[in-house]
């Protein structure tokens, strides 16, 4: 019963170790009585002797083996941690190959270290900037021949009747699209679906998201976005942004590609952990940037969401790889529109200029705008809680691709359905302007030279729809027009988050808000005695858009400097705060912000900023995993080997520890040691016995662990033959000889602290005379929450 | 709105103190571009005109007489050469607000003043440019002498007019002088035609509004591409587009030749078809795709006085 240790998870390698590395699972109904049978008896073949602590409570485990041979399944809900997800190996291990390295580099290799930083932060400005601006010229070209021919398609069928063909091909024409999209996705990188921020949240909170930051994703999510916005689904390509921003910071800090297997031999110092993730929070912020041309809200979001680990210079760098991202968009979106140099359109997603005069606001508004964060914290968790519900379902019943395919297909087609006939029975007809403000003017049953106002709200992509709300003419929507609009397009939204193609939720969120806050600038208007000019529509339109949005997201300081800096106004930065504040508190009362909720809903085993309160009582006693596996400082191969491949645990890391000689007690922690490493030690057959008979042998080097990051191959690729399992390995060199510790009684929180502040992945928990008694990983510590009745413990579970 | 509303009071004050409010109706037959050259020419030039020598107001002098231009002496303040351009600027002036007032509604600006817009240009820069006789320039005088500015300020406001209506588009610059127009352009001309067209036909079948809506259909939809196609070459002037706008507003809303909505069934059938497929989707895969299951994972840890079920005990 020694083996399960700790539930780390070695799964990284799912996708390519194939049928003979994880096709059989590691758990599942019918192999697991057959291994918990062996269990006691059956000790011998994986009985290694080295285990520190046998024997507590051995009396429980036969009756507790015969719970735990009836594996049990339940349905898939959010009080679960999946075994897939492992943390990063952020702490830095001193072994003492890092210390000469560290020996050998001179100053000016340090200095060009750091030089090679910044030009890394250079490029994923760039090249973020760079896939941003291609997005935006897809998406509007695409949409553009879209609208165009169901346009044309609509004006014939007006005049000669048979609209009903019209509308089945504008949802064709829907449903064509996201199909692509979805199945780009659903067959080929089921991680690219969504807004991919809960994924860049997670792996900045120190997760190891599977296959999160591969090239393949990045290609996929790129796609898909197109294909979704072009699809005319409810949703915007900012978030999806973020994500192509991060996996953009991990591959060009690399300097090479795995999946291309193209290897340029530049930047090989970054190739840890540490380093690649300090380059993903530049990354996510360089996509902010683009999206929303909101540098500095690039800035904040990565320090919201990563903010243990930051420094200074790092933040620097962090704000220089946003500013040249927005610059590279703005200057090649310049000159897609024909005005090479001119660098005013900082985002994907534009505001427009709110000119100050017209829409100043006054001390008397303030409390207004409270009302309206109120209202936009209720609606956000209605939506929240309606698509959690929906997320369960699809979870539970629409998990194969094919499913989720046609899932995608009939949300588009019914998107396009319900815009068409929301078109039709309008009766909201307004003036063309004299600019052409309107990019696809819908006449439809309108008197000549008037449009349907409708169409401008769903005849159109959500940017540009939140764009003439923001700033059309008082007048342009009647207040019957909005209330439809913002009641189906809210249904509508929430519908789609959450299916398996690449879209974010930032557009729509902005988009629901807009409409209900201009419509309640147009009721203001409409009580108020004298028509004054404080009720301008448009201005209410950008309150109730910032409202809505926090009441989904529940971000705060990002999200306050994003918004500002996307209406390019800092005079509101006080309504737009305040807002977003009541946002969040309203909403935060009911249920938590979407992202998280998604998080949640993923099983990942996220820590959150402090330990749930009411946790003082709970030791590491009681959160550590025991028994815990571990090596002598001189080890048998054969052991070794033995339990890299057991399957059945899939431990990561190995306190290192040495015996007495001669005396019978525990042996005391001297180290730790990671499956990695031992991986690398055993490709490159590092044996005591070797080393003496092969004097020229080439010394290990921490060049040899960088060349196998970030995909370790899996112990079974390893082949050790029968001679060598007799061999033994001295692991004195590559372990980490001052692994943190922490006493049994030290509580949850403190222990919390220690491992968020200080990034950690393993948590040796010794007693008094240093021997080892558990081991505290990151999925002992996040299965405590605080629930609606106090603590609750999350399940672990395969997924 | 505020500065174009002064603007505005002032176009109409100066039009009343200058000429008092005449009865002006097109002026094109009666300002030809020759004729206005040759006024120009003729006007007496006054050789030994003197340069103001300094801006000071001398409020002394004004006591004595209410005519505060004769106060000065000498004629110090402005060579008669400028005087006489002032006059000829205000006469145009008047010209060409008395044309435009009753060519507001229907907009008419464009094809009614373009020669008194021309006229009123040309004067213009006559004062702001063209050396007088004795290189007198009343660029000074007239134009930037004082805060007001008002000829300055009175040429801008009819320019900002004329640039808003975006005449330009539809009348012929005369090539031999500057600012004049030589008359509408072919495009304007045939959109006109087209438009009586249209017109004459509404007007023949005035009582019978569906008959209408039948016959007129060709020559209005003909009028309506030519319209679009105008708009795409950027050869619409606001006459052009308040006249179609005018016959837009008569076919559909006065004779009610919009297009009727009246497939409300199958569009609704289709719709209910659409809504109603999610549904089955829904259903099928609820009834008929097997639930994910979870398999839980139990893991080890130490036993101790404080298990689980003690965490259950406490908050239960």
């Amino acid at each position: 019963m020694a083996n399960i240790t700790k539930k780390v998870s070695w799964s990284s390698r799912t996708d390519e170790s194939g049928a003979t590395g994880e096709g059989t699972p590691l758990l599942n109904g019918s192999e697991q009585p057959q291994y918990s049978r062996q269990l006691p008896g059956g000790g011998s073949l994986f009985h290694i002797g080295r285990l520190s602590t046998v024997d507590l409570e051995e009396e429980m485990t036969s009756d507790e083996d015969s719970l735990r041979g009836r594996p049990k399944e339940i349905p898939h809900n959010e009080k679960l941690l999946s075994l897939k997800y492992e943390s990063l190996d952020y702490d830095n291990s001193e072994n003492q190959l890092f210390l000469e390295e560290e020996r050998r580099m001179s100053f000016i290799g340090f200095r060009c270290l750091e030089i090679s930083r910044w030009v890394v932060c250079g490029l994923i400005g760039f090249l973020t900037g760079l896939i941003a601006c291609f997005i935006d010229i897809a998406v509007e070209e695409l949409a553009g021949v879209k609208y165009q021919v169901v346009k044309q398609n609509i004006e014939k069928f007006t005049e000669v009747g048979g609209l009903s063909i019209s509308l089945i091909l504008w949802a064709v024409l829907n449903s064509a699209f996201v199909m692509v999209g979805a199945i780009l996705v659903a067959f080929f990188e089921p991680i690219a679906a969504g807004s991919g921020i809960p994924q860049i949240k997670c792996y900045l909170n120190g997760v190891k998201v599977p296959r999160v930051v591969r090239l393949k994703t990045l290609l996929v999510k790129v796609f898909g976005v197109i294909c979704s916005v072009a699809g005319g689904l409810a949703v915007g390509k900012e978030g999806p942004m973020i994500h192509s921003g991060a996996v953009v910071a991990a591959g060009v800090s690399q300097g090479r590609s795995t999946s291309l297997k193209r290897d340029f031999k530049i930047f090989e110092y970054f190739r840890r952990d540490t380093e690649k993730r300090d380059f993903v929070s530049a990354g996510a912020a360089a996509g902010v940037s683009a999206a929303f041309g909101a540098p500095v809200g690039g800035v904040l979001f990565s320090l919201e969401e990563g903010a243990s680990f930051w420094n200074q210079m790092l933040t620097w760098r962090i704000f220089f790889a946003s500013m040249i991202s927005t610059f590279t968009l703005n200057f090649f979106l310049s000159i897609y529109h024909e005005k090479p140099g001119d660098l005013s359109s900082p985002g994907l997603i534009n505001f427009g200029r709110f000119e100050s005069d017209s829409v100043a606001y006054n001390l008397y508004e303030i409390p207004i705008f409270i009302v309206m964060g109120a209202i936009g914290g209720l609606l956000g968790a209605l939506f929240n809680v309606l698509n959690y519900w929906l997320t369960i379902f699809r979870i539970r019943y629409v998990h194969r691709p094919c499913l989720q395919v046609m899932e995608a297909m009939l949300v588009a087609a019914v998107t396009a359905t319900v815009s068409f006939a929301m078109i039709y029975f309008s009766n909201d007809c307004q003036p063309l302007g004299p600019d052409h403000s309107e990019e696809y003017p819908l006449q439809l049953f309108c008197a000549d030279g008037e449009y349907n106002s409708m169409a401008t709200a769903f005849f159109n992509t959500p940017e540009r729809s939140v764009r003439s709300l923001f700033h059309n003419q008082p007048g342009t929507y009647n207040p019957l027009t909005l209330g439809m609009f913002t009641l189906t397009y809210f249904f509508l939204a929430c519908w789609t988050y959450g299916l398996t193609v690449s879209a974010g939720v930032f557009i729509p969120s902005l988009l629901i808000g807009a409409a209900w806050g201009r419509l309640f600038g147009i009721l203001l208007a409409a009580i108020s005695p004298s028509d004054s000019i404080w009720a301008d529509p448009g201005k209410y339109a950008l309150i109730g858009a910032a409202s809505q949005l926090g009441g989904i997201v529940r971000m705060t300081l990002s999200l306050t400097v994003i918004m500002v800096e996307a209406t390019g106004n800092v005079t509101y930065g006080l309504p737009i705060m305040l807002v977003l504040m009541t946002a969040k508190i309203v909403g935060d009362y009911f249920v938590e912000g979407i992202y998280d909720l998604h998080i949640k809903l993923q099983s990942v085993p996220f820590l959150h900023w402090e330990a749930p309160a009411t946790s003082h009582w709970l030791t590491a006693r009681e959160v550590m995993s025991s028994p815990v596996t571990c090596f002598n400082r001189l080890e048998k191969v054969g052991t070794i080997v033995d339990v890299l491949s057991n399957t059945s645990t899939n431990h990561n890391g190995f306190p290192v520890v040495v015996h007495m000689t001669g005396s019978d007690e525990p042996a005391k922690l001297c180290g730790l040691i990671l499956r990695s490493q031992l991986i690398v030690l055993l490709k490159h057959k590092v044996f005591v016995e070797l080393a003496r008979s092969r004097l020229t042998h080439r010394k290990l080097q921490l060049k040899d662990f960088r060349d196998a990051y970030p995909r370790f191959p899996p112990i079974q690729s390893i082949h050790v033959s029968q001679d060598e399992r007799e061999c033994m390995m001295d692991l004195t060199e590559f372990m980490n000889p001052t692994p943190y510790t922490v006493p049994q009684e030290t509580s949850l929180p403190r222990v919390f602290k220690l491992f968020r502040a200080l990034g950690l992945r393993h948590l040796v928990v010794v007693d008094d005379e240093n021997r080892v008694v558990g081991l505290v990983t990151r999925k002992d510590l996040a299965r405590y929450t605080l629930g609606k009745h106090g603590l609750e413990e999350l399940q672990l579970a395969q997924t | 709105m505020a500065p174009r509303n002064v603007n505005l009071f002032l176009v109409a004050l100066v039009v009343g103190l200058l000429n008092g409010w005449a009865s002006a109706s097109s002026d094109t037959a009666n300002l030809t571009a020759p004729e206005l050259v040759g006024e120009m020419t003729q006007i007496p030039v006054s050789s030994h005109a003197v340069v103001a020598e300094s801006p000071v107001f001398k409020p002394a002098e004004s006591f004595f007489s209410l005519n505060l231009l004769a106060a000065f002496p000498d004629d110090l303040e402005i060579s008669e050469y400028c005087t006489q351009l002032l006059h000829l600027f205000g006469q145009r002036y008047v010209t060409y607000v008395n044309c435009m007032v009753p060519s507001a509604r229907p907009v008419k600006v464009c094809q009614n003043c373009f020669a008194s817009y021309g006229s009123l240009g040309a004067i213009y820069h006559n004062i702001s440019n063209e050396m007088g006789p004795g290189n007198v320039s009343c660029k000074d005088s007239l134009l930037r002498k004082d805060r007001l500015m008002l000829v300055f300020l009175l040429y801008s406001n009819l320019k900002e007019i004329w640039e808003i209506s975006v005449c330009d588009r539809c009348v012929i610059k005369d090539k031999t002088q500057d600012y004049l127009y030589k008359g509408l352009t072919t495009d304007t001309l045939y959109f006109m035609e087209a438009l009586n067209q249209s017109l004459t036909c509404f007007e023949k079948f005035l009582g019978n509004h569906s008959e209408l809506c039948k016959q007129c259909k060709i020559t209005y939809r003909d009028l309506n591409e030519l319209y679009g196609r105008m708009d795409k070459n950027g050869t619409l002037c606001i006459d052009i587009e308040d006249a179609m706008n005018v016959t837009r507003g008569l076919w559909s809303k006065k004779f009610n030749c919009s297009f009727p909505r009246e497939e409300t069934v199958p569009v609704i059938a289709v719709s209910c078809f659409m809504l109603f497929l999610p549904i089955i989707f829904y259903l099928s895969s609820f009834l008929h795709s097997e639930q994910k299951k979870r398999k839980l994972i139990h893991p080890k840890r130490a036993k101790s006085k404080t298990s689980l079920m003690n965490i259950q005990d406490k908050f239960s």
